[in-house]
Formats: structure tokens, C-alpha cells, sequence
């Protein structure tokens, strides 16, 4: 039988765990730490985006290496994607083209409540239609995009937002939407890094302190040389590799806790990118720095926008 | 500047569900984490996962397991490449290796990845074969050839300690992952596989007691 103070404990618990839940997912918050990572996600995208076109024919043309039957044997039976549709060389460039327009707008934020749809389900389409050309770049930015769909990431730094201006709107003001983009970003971004220093710990080069030799030694990928370095110094290629896992681990876990928040999410900004350039993964650094963008804590007292809409955009007349 | 209204707070209902829908997202993910690592996966997990969150994860590109290795050192972490030649045609000029020389960046790498699919998938039996015969079957029609050979090579950086001890090049070495002949003929696509030159040694047996 439950004792009175045991309910008590208990709901006390649950309250905490509510108000907990509640204060992470439906604070409104504020509109520019989203829009910047629109336009850095969006530029990535872009970048992503272009890098199938100077063998966008040779893939998915009607003679292209990857051919509908064989996606048809390698992908998921759930998968789907609008580039399937395109049956001739002009249907596949249109459709390559309105995917390439649509990630500028949702870069400079032009119609973004449709624009940010529109270019998830387009980046989607192209991941699907070539999966064994997938990198972990492309996996993370289309998380990105899908965040940028769900919250307001139009309402500052915007081509919208120059426009609401022009018409007299006042600026939007701080949003649920966005909260849950940033709280979507910020567990994908803890979810990224722990997954990723998991799958590294299976490997024995991660606990010997070579794996950067491994990275490093590699024929084409790495943008960077530091063999030499890593000839001269055992400890410096140890340390180097420790670092990297020390990182992604502090990075997943030290997320979750407001005080170190802030400076997680800068150390990341720097962090990421030395990370993808030492891998030679440097859209993937360049990715989770966007995803640390997004775990800035973001500005959550309602009516107390951010400076950077008013500054930036003010309201004409 | 005028004040502010703080935005309308949302309605308990609008709440529910929008809790209801976090909640089942993050249930997702994190079975899509478990169940997509290289490491394999549970039938409960497997299950779970392929019948309630694929179906809609999938098409949004999101059943993705995040698992990033980077390398373990290990041959198949080492950057690949294709290289197709046609056969059909004594002088044709040098076989073509992709990525080229002029490919960089992003482009290069899926360039390799493709390499490296097409090396992995040959140890998947439902994917064995698929990806050398498509790669082959592209280039029938630009090239006009119906008879290419096809290799995946794959780049091994040495040991540090056999590049210090001078028994290895700092540059590494290059082996064969993959080898087969792709031809065309009365409309079907043939795969012709080369059996590694250490799997037609001969068996050594013991000698008989």
C-alpha cells in the first residue's frame, strides 16, 4: 500500500519532469539563433546539392549507372523519391533546377513556410535516388532542413522579413515553432555526436590512439597533411584521437546542462570543422557546426525579441 | 518602441498532441539509432522499428542510425576508387578512373563511396552483383562499347610504425577490392567476377597419419 508521502515523492516527480518537459518544448523562443541556421543550412544544402551535378546524367540519367531497377533491388521498399519520376534527360535537369531554386530560397528565406517544405522533401528525393552516394554530410543537413520546416526559421535575417517590414508588420514575435525546431536540433545534435563516438569506441584504433594516424594517412580524402606531424609525435597523433572522442562525448552530454550550454555550442562552431577537415568529412564538421548553431540557447522571454530582427530589418516607416 | 504582447499560451489540447508527437518522434530515432548501427540489431528492435517508424521515417530520410565511424583502420576505411576499361577495342586509350584527377571536394566523394558500396555490397548476398553491373551497364551506351572491365581499388595507408621502421612507403599501397568483366550480350548484362589470385592457390592439406 502506498504511503501518503510516497504519492507525494512521486507526484512531485512527475510535476518536475512535466515542467521540465514543458519549459524545453514550448517556451517561445525567439526567432534568430533558427534563422541563422537557415542560411548557414541552407548554403550547406546547396553546396551538397551541387556536388551531383557534374555527374548528375552519368548517375541518374536514362542510361545512368544508377538505374530505377537498380534501386529497386538496394533500397528500402519505403523509399521513395521524386527524381524516380524523371524518365528522360530534360525531366531530370528540370527537376535538378526547381531542387536547386528552392534551396536558394530557403537560404535567403523567400516564402520559407513552403520553401523549407519543399526543399526537405527535395533534398530527401535526391539522398534517395543515389543512396550508395550518400554521405554523412547529407544525413545531417537533411535533419536540418526538416527543423527548418517545423519551426519559423522565415521570421528574421529574411527576404520574408524585409518584405513583412515593407508592408508595415510588426515584428513576429518569439514562437513555439521555433522552440521545438531548436529542441529538434539540439536532440539531434547530442543524438549525432553520441552515435558517432559510439560507433568510434568499437574500433580499437579509437582506445590506441592511432585512429588520427588512420585519417590522416589516407590517399585522397584528407584536406590536410599531417602525417608528418603524426610521424614525429606518437603523443600528439594519441592525443589527437582521444581529443576527437573526448569531444563528441562532452559535446552529446554537455547539451543538457544550461551552464555549459553556451560554450559547448561555440567550442562546437570551432570543433566540428577541425574534426571534418582531420576525417576528410569536411561538409559533415561543417554540418554538426550548423547543428551547434542551433543549440545556442535560444532567446525565450516572450517580447524580448531578438536585437538581430529589429537591427537588421526595422520596420519601415 | 512599443510593448510586446507576450505570445497566446498554448491550449492544453494543442499541448497533448504536440507532446504525443515529440514523444513518438524521439521513440523513433532512438530505435532508429539502435537499429541501423554496423553492429547490427535486435529482432525486437528490427520489428519494432519496420513496422510502426520506417514506414514514415524513410521517405523523410530520417531511419538513419548517425553511426559515424570515421575509420577503424581497416582496409575498407581506406579511400576507394573504379576504374573501367573497355574491351572491346585494342587501342582504347587508358582505362577511366573515377574519381579523376579533376574531381574534388564532395563530387570525389561520392565518387568513392560508390567504389565503396560496390567493394561491400559483393559480401551481401542480396546486393552481390548489383552495383559492378549497373556501374558497367552505364557507361555501355556514352562509350559505345558493350564489354568493359571493372575494378574497385582500394587505397592502405601503411602502419605508422612499419613508415617509421622504413618497411612500408608512407604513401601506402594500392590493392584490388573488386574485379569483374561486364558485358552485353543478346541484351543481357553478364558479370564475369575474378576470383582473387589468393583464393586459387591450392589447399595445402595435412599430411595423411
Amino acid at each position: 500500500m502506498k504511503t501518503p508521502a510516497r504519492v507525494s515523492a512521486a507526484s512531485s516527480i512527475t510535476a518536475s519532469i512535466g515542467a521540465t518537459w514543458t519549459r524545453f518544448w514550448f517556451t517561445p523562443a525567439g526567432p534568430w539563433p533558427l534563422a541563422v541556421v537557415r542560411i548557414l543550412g541552407g548554403l550547406l544544402a546547396l553546396a551538397l546539392w551541387a556536388s551531383y551535378a557534374g555527374d548528375l546524367e552519368t548517375w541518374f540519367g536514362p542510361f545512368g549507372m544508377i538505374s530505377p531497377a537498380l534501386l529497386g533491388a538496394w533500397r528500402s521498399p519505403y523509399a521513395v523519391s521524386l527524381f524516380d519520376l524523371t524518365t528522360s534527360s530534360t525531366g531530370l535537369l528540370v527537376a535538378y533546377g526547381l531542387g536547386g531554386l528552392v534551396l536558394v530560397a530557403v537560404t535567403i528565406g523567400l516564402a520559407t513556410p513552403v520553401t523549407t517544405v519543399l526543399g526537405a522533401i527535395a533534398f530527401a528525393a535526391i539522398l534517395h535516388r543515389g543512396p550508395m552516394l550518400v554521405g554523412p554530410a547529407d544525413d545531417v543537413v537533411a535533419v536540418i532542413l526538416w527543423c527548418l520546416a517545423i519551426g519559423r526559421s522565415g521570421d528574421s535575417l529574411s527576404v520574408d522579413r524585409l518584405v513583412g517590414a515593407w508592408l508595415g508588420r510588426s515584428a513576429p514575435r518569439p514562437s513555439v515553432r521555433t522552440r521545438i525546431a531548436l529542441g529538434l536540433l539540439q536532440v539531434h545534435a547530442a543524438v549525432i555526436a553520441g552515435a558517432a563516438a559510439v560507433a568510434q569506441l568499437k574500433g580499437d584504433v579509437w582506445w590506441n590512439g592511432t585512429a588520427a594516424w588512420w585519417l590522416a594517412a589516407r590517399a585522397e580524402s584528407p584536406l590536410v597533411d599531417l602525417t608528418g606531424v603524426f610521424l614525429q609525435s606518437e603523443y600528439l597523433m594519441n592525443l589527437v584521437t582521444h581529443a576527437i572522442v573526448f569531444f563528441e562525448i562532452v559535446f552529446a552530454v554537455g547539451l543538457w546542462f544550461r551552464a555549459v550550454r553556451r560554450p559547448l555550442a561555440l567550442a562546437g562552431v570551432v570543433a566540428w570543422p577541425l574534426i571534418g577537415l582531420l576525417a576528410g568529412e569536411p561538409f559533415w564538421g561543417l554540418a554538426l557546426a550548423v547543428l551547434s548553431v542551433g543549440c545556442w540557447p535560444p532567446d525565450s522571454v516572450p517580447g524580448t525579441e531578438s536585437g538581430a530582427t529589429s537591427v537588421l530589418f526595422p520596420p519601415i516607416g | 518602441m512599443p510593448e510586446k504582447t507576450p505570445p497566446p499560451p498554448l491550449s492544453d489540447a494543442l499541448r497533448a498532441g504536440l507532446t504525443v508527437a515529440i514523444a513518438l518522434y524521439l521513440v523513433g530515432l532512438a530505435l532508429c539509432v539502435a537499429g541501423n548501427s554496423a553492429s547490427g540489431s535486435s529482432a525486437l528492435v528490427r520489428t519494432v522499428k519496420s513496422k510502426l517508424f520506417s514506414p514514415w521515417m524513410t521517405p523523410l530520410w530520417l531511419d538513419l542510425g548517425y553511426d559515424t565511424r570515421l575509420t577503424h583502420g581497416l582496409a575498407e576505411d581506406g579511400d576507394h576508387r573504379v576504374e573501367i576499361r573497355r574491351l572491346d577495342d585494342p587501342a582504347a586509350p587508358e582505362p577511366v578512373i573515377l574519381p579523376g584527377p579533376a574531381m574534388h571536394g564532395e563530387r570525389a566523394a561520392r565518387w568513392r563511396r560508390l567504389a565503396q558500396a560496390t567493394a561491400a555490397s559483393e559480401s551481401d548476398p542480396e546486393r552481390e552483383g548489383l552495383l559492378p553491373a549497373a556501374i558497367g551497364q552505364g557507361v555501355f551506351t556514352p562509350w559505345y562499347t558493350d564489354d568493359v572491365s571493372l575494378r574497385v581499388l582500394r587505397h592502405l595507408p601503411p602502419d605508422r610504425r612499419d613508415a617509421i621502421d622504413g618497411l612500408a612507403d608512407v604513401g601506402g599501397r594500392v590493392e584490388q577490392a573488386y574485379a569483374a568483366r561486364v558485358r552485353l550480350v543478346d541484351g543481357e548484362v553478364q558479370l564475369i567476377t575474378s576470383t582473387p589470385r589468393e583464393e586459387l592457390a591450392p589447399l595445402v592439406k595435412e599430411p595423411a597419419r
